[in-house]
């Protein structure tokens, strides 16, 4: 029964993670049409911010992660007028694919020349270091801040996308491009806006998921393929999906690694596979 | 009847150097046998390195029939790069040592891992086809690294010695044999592959990967020529990957990697694909750096190789090959 | 004698808008049949349902009295039922002599010959040369087709369907989208192809129908709405009202040239 409560809020944690750094993927290939591989790569970069200003310069835990979310847009930004752009939509997904992969390297390159190689930790604030006592177990208060994190960002999204008015351009530009275009919608102002959004939560994700997903220069390489399962199970531009999809996946992938320690993977793309296989256009998408 | 009036009349027959022309299919093996010869007399010290460039390139090539004629998004190509490997590698642990035998067994092994991959991947299409890809290929790692009595595990699968070649070549410390072997090997291929995709099939495919529903309403089919496609590419991959086992002695965890198959379609690209010789440029360029700059540092390996693929990708996108028929267009007409 | 193709009321609907609404025709072998009717009419679905791209609702497809509705796209075009497509759907890195050799050796079912080079099918390659010649495209038949004018890569969409061989041909607009100077071309094209071949030709030029067709159906809201010659579709009400509905103010406007039925040579 324990394990598994510990699995399962294990998983939740996860899943949320996940979730948080996934769904602004979700959202650009949605809606720029870019299979995008350098997302991790954001994470990673707002994760290695927010740790040096919450450890060599010492300025706490919060604006640490305004600091991450904010400098790894600021850094992306470039990127998407210079790189980006000349790729949404591209008739051949290779190209995006290749182009993304290539940045990947780039920014891991970049970040082991500025930060070296070891590990980097995000000291937290006494507040949510410690365990907390839920009554039927204990558990480490940072996970319940992760999912309390994953909670507020989906239902934020939801109010941005579903009530506002951005949320109504973003969506039409979603649905027609062209269309959106001539009835006023500055899309390039939406495409870049939804860029920033999407590097935003990532870089929220790296840092608050740094206890659960450990920062190093191969942080970018070693969850590339996760994001994108997520993704891609979750059905491209799908908050709903990616939502499932995550803690899905989570689940499947914590349960294994408790159950099974040497088959944790296997279960995983085992999952992958089977879930493709049955929805080729994602969990929440009805078919093409 | 007379042109449409207005157009420009193209000179008779503009870009019709592929028909007609006998001996025209010899002209790249050729060349390829030259510089191989030439590199085996200049640089006898370095014949390892140039062994283990062909292994890339033969294994890029058959990435290339998949991904540049048939336009399948894949990022698990090592799948049958790696049953071949670790095929040729354990049949030559429990016994069976001719290097000819052993190599055509991995190319069997791939030709089956082709199977099956492509029974998965090619359900799907786009992102899910290529998450699928992946799927498969840390299935595979997955697979290969608990099967640690019979591959070895992550520590490798050591103590395959092949005997010698045709029982006269054994193989030496300075991996002439090994090198001859596989030159020859590449180019027998080179032969085999630029007659397969310049034949009625290659035509097929080409057509499949840039509109596969209009290959339908000609009467052609899709899954079949793909799935078809997809062995003859494992044929290669697990000949590279047996090739690879023969000749180091050594089949590790990474030849069925997701790393493996990246780099593989990073040459790829950057040789340009689609055309077979790219694949051979891309491995020389890609695996020629990797030796030179991640001596010095892996990370700046990382970030070389990256900018390069950023470089190639958005301004050159028919790959490094390419810039070969660019110059070619500078020269004066007339010249060869 | 049994007909080439015949369709019995055939029906399809999407998301409840009905799209083809109890079709039954027939076309025997030498037949030269136009379908026209107003842009949404439900002609290209009608293509789609009968070459299988689409499944219908309900109705049955024959071809040569055989029922194919079950069979798969592929099959019947295999079995001779042949189709062009309204915006030419051809391959942009072929050359017009490749897209030639591709149909042909499709049609021989040679694809699957790995080993064997292009070049030493000659007869498919002269065949290609002889009916690249007879369609004005010798300048140009090594050239991609993505760097030939529209009106060349019409003319390929219909020796694509020639050198198939076909039984039944479905011609979707055949002529849109290239000047009227050019459509010359097309008609000669279309004057040549073998007299036993039935022909179903959609076109909105009615100077093409007029020349080409010795039927006429009209198809308004997925329903056939009038069958008949030439002249006598010209001359019914039923359909001037259903081009008037959807046309007149067009017309008025000299929006364009719509379709001009009664107009015509009649
Ligand atoms: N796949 C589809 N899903 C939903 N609606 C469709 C689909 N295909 C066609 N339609 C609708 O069916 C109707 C008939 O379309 P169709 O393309 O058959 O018309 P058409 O007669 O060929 O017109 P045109 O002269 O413009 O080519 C149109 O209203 C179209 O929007
Ligand atoms: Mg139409």
């Amino acid at each position: 029964m324990n394990v598994l409560l510990s699995i399962a809020f294990d998983a939740l944690a996860y899943g949320m993670v996940l979730f948080i750094i996934c769904i602004g993927l979700s959202v650009m290939m949605g809606l720029m049409r870019v299979i995008n591989l350098a997302h991790g790569a954001f994470a990673m970069i707002g994760g290695y911010i927010a740790s040096y200003v919450a450890g060599p310069m010492g300025w706490g835990y919060v604006p640490a992660l305004v600091c991450g979310v904010i400098g790894a847009a600021l850094i992306a930004l470039p990127l998407e007028r210079l790189l980006y752009r000349r790729v949404y939509g591209a008739s051949d997904p290779l190209v995006q694919v290749l182009m993304t992969i290539g940045l990947t390297f780039c920014i891991i390159g970049a970040t082991n020349f500025l930060f070296g190689s070891a590990m980097r930790a995000i000291p937290l604030p006494a507040l949510i270091s410690g365990p907390v006592d839920l009554g039927v177990r204990t558990v480490p208060a940072h996970r319940l801040f992760v999912i309390a994190c994953g909670v507020v960002i989906a239902s934020g999204l939801w109010y941005l996308i579903e009530r506002t008015s951005f949320g109504i351009r973003l969506r039409a530009t979603v649905d027609n491009t062209g269309m959106a275009g001539a009835l006023g919608v500055r899309t390039d102002w939406i495409y870049t806006a939804t860029f920033a959004l999407a590097v935003g939560l990532a870089a929220f994700g790296g840092a608050v998921g740094a206890e659960i997903m450990p920062l190093d220069p191969y942080y970018a390489l070693r969850y590339m393929v996760t994001f994108l399962v997520v993704v891609s199970v979750g059905g491209a531009g799908s908050i709903g999906g990616a939502l499932v999809a995550a803690l899905l996946l989570g689940f499947v992938d914590t349960t294994g690694r408790y159950l099974a320690p040497n088959y944790g993977e296997f279960f995983f793309y085992l999952a992958v596979i089977a879930i493709v296989f049955v929805f080729p256009h994602g969990l929440l998408r009805r078919g093409a | 009847m007379a042109p449409i009036p207005g157009r420009p009349a193209a000179s008779p027959r503009p870009g019709c150097r592929s028909r007609g022309v006998p001996g025209r299919e010899l002209v790249a093996p050729t060349v390829v046998a030259i510089l191989g010869a030439l590199a085996y007399l200049a640089f006898p010290d370095d014949l390892a390195f140039f062994t283990r460039i062909i292994v890339a390139a033969l294994f890029v090539m058959s990435l290339d029939l998949v991904v540049g004629y048939c336009g399948v998004a894949t990022l698990g190509h090592a799948v049958l790069y790696g049953a071949g490997a670790y095929a040729a590698g354990i049949l030559c642990v429990d016994g069976l040592t001719d290097p000819l035998l052993l190599i055509a067994a991995g190319s069997v092994a791939g030709v089956v891992a082709g199977l099956v991959t492509a029974l998965v991947i090619l359900r799907a299409h786009g992102l899910p086809q290529l998450v699928l890809s992946i799927a498969v290929v840390q299935l595979a790692y997955e697979a290969a690294n608990k099967a640690r009595d019979i591959t070895g595990g992550s520590d490798g699968l050591s103590g395959i010695s092949p005997g010698p070649v045709f029982g006269l070549f054994e193989f030496d410390l300075w991996g002439r044999t090994a090198y001859v072997l596989a030159l020859v090997l590449l180019i027998a291929t080179l032969v085999v592959l630029r007659r397969v995709v310049r034949s009625p099939f290659g035509l097929l495919c080409r057509g499949i990967k840039q509109d596969p529903d209009r290959i339908r309403a000609i009467g052609g089919t899709i899954y079949g020529n793909l799935v078809k496609m997809y062995a003859l590419s494992g044929a290669v991959a697990g000949l590279a990957g047996g090739l690879t086992a023969v000749t180091t002695g050594v089949v590790g965890l990474d030849s069925v990697s997701f790393e493996w198959s990246a780099e593989a379609l990073v040459m790829l690209v950057l040789g340009g694909a689609g055309t077979l010789y790219g694949a051979l440029v891309g491995a020389v360029v890609f695996t020629g750096f990797e030796h030179y700059v991640a001596a010095v540092d892996p990370y700046h390996w990382l970030f070389v190789v990256g900018a390069l693929l950023i470089g190639v990708v958005l301004a050159l996108p028919a790959g490094l090959g390419s810039l070969a028929a660019w110059l070619r267009r500078l020269l004066p007409q007339g010249a060869p | 004698m049994t007909a080439a193709l015949e369709v019995q009321s055939l029906c399809r609907s999407f998301d409840g808008i009905v799209v083809a609404d109890n079709i039954s025709l027939s076309l025997a072998a030498g037949d030269r049949v136009a379908l026209i009717g107003p842009n949404g009419a439900g002609k290209t679905t009608f293509v789609n349902l009968v070459t299988g791209t689409l499944k219908p609702d309900a109705g049955r497809i024959l071809l040569a009295g055989v029922d194919v509705t079950a069979v798969s796209d592929v099959e019947r075009v295999r079995r001779g039922l042949v189709r062009t497509f309204q915006i030419t759907r051809l391959f942009p890195d072929m050359t017009v002599h490749e897209h030639l050799m591709l149909a042909l050796l499709q049609r021989a079912e040679k694809t699957g010959r790995l080993f064997a080079s292009l070049d030493s099918f000659k007869d498919a390659g002269a065949e290609a040369d002889d009916l690249i010649a007879q369609l004005g495209l010798a300048p140009v038949a090594d050239v991609k087709v993505r760097a030939l004018a529209y009106g060349h890569q019409r003319l390929v969409e219909i020796a694509i369907a020639v050198a198939l061989k076909p039984k039944v041909l479905l011609l979707d607009e055949p002529a849109a989208g290239i000047p009227h100077d050019e459509v010359l071309r097309i008609i000669e094209a279309l004057e040549r192809l073998p007299a036993d071949l039935a022909i179903l030709m959609i076109e909105h030029d009615m100077d093409l129908v007029f020349r080409f067709a010795e039927r006429v159906i009209v198809l308004a809201a997925g329903k056939i709405v009038c069958q008949g010659t030439p002249e006598e579709v010209g001359r019914d009400p039923a359909v001037r009202a259903v081009y008037l509905g959807s046309y007149a103010s067009r017309d008025r406007d000299a929006l364009g040239p719509g379709p001009t039925v009664g107009r015509g040579r009649a």
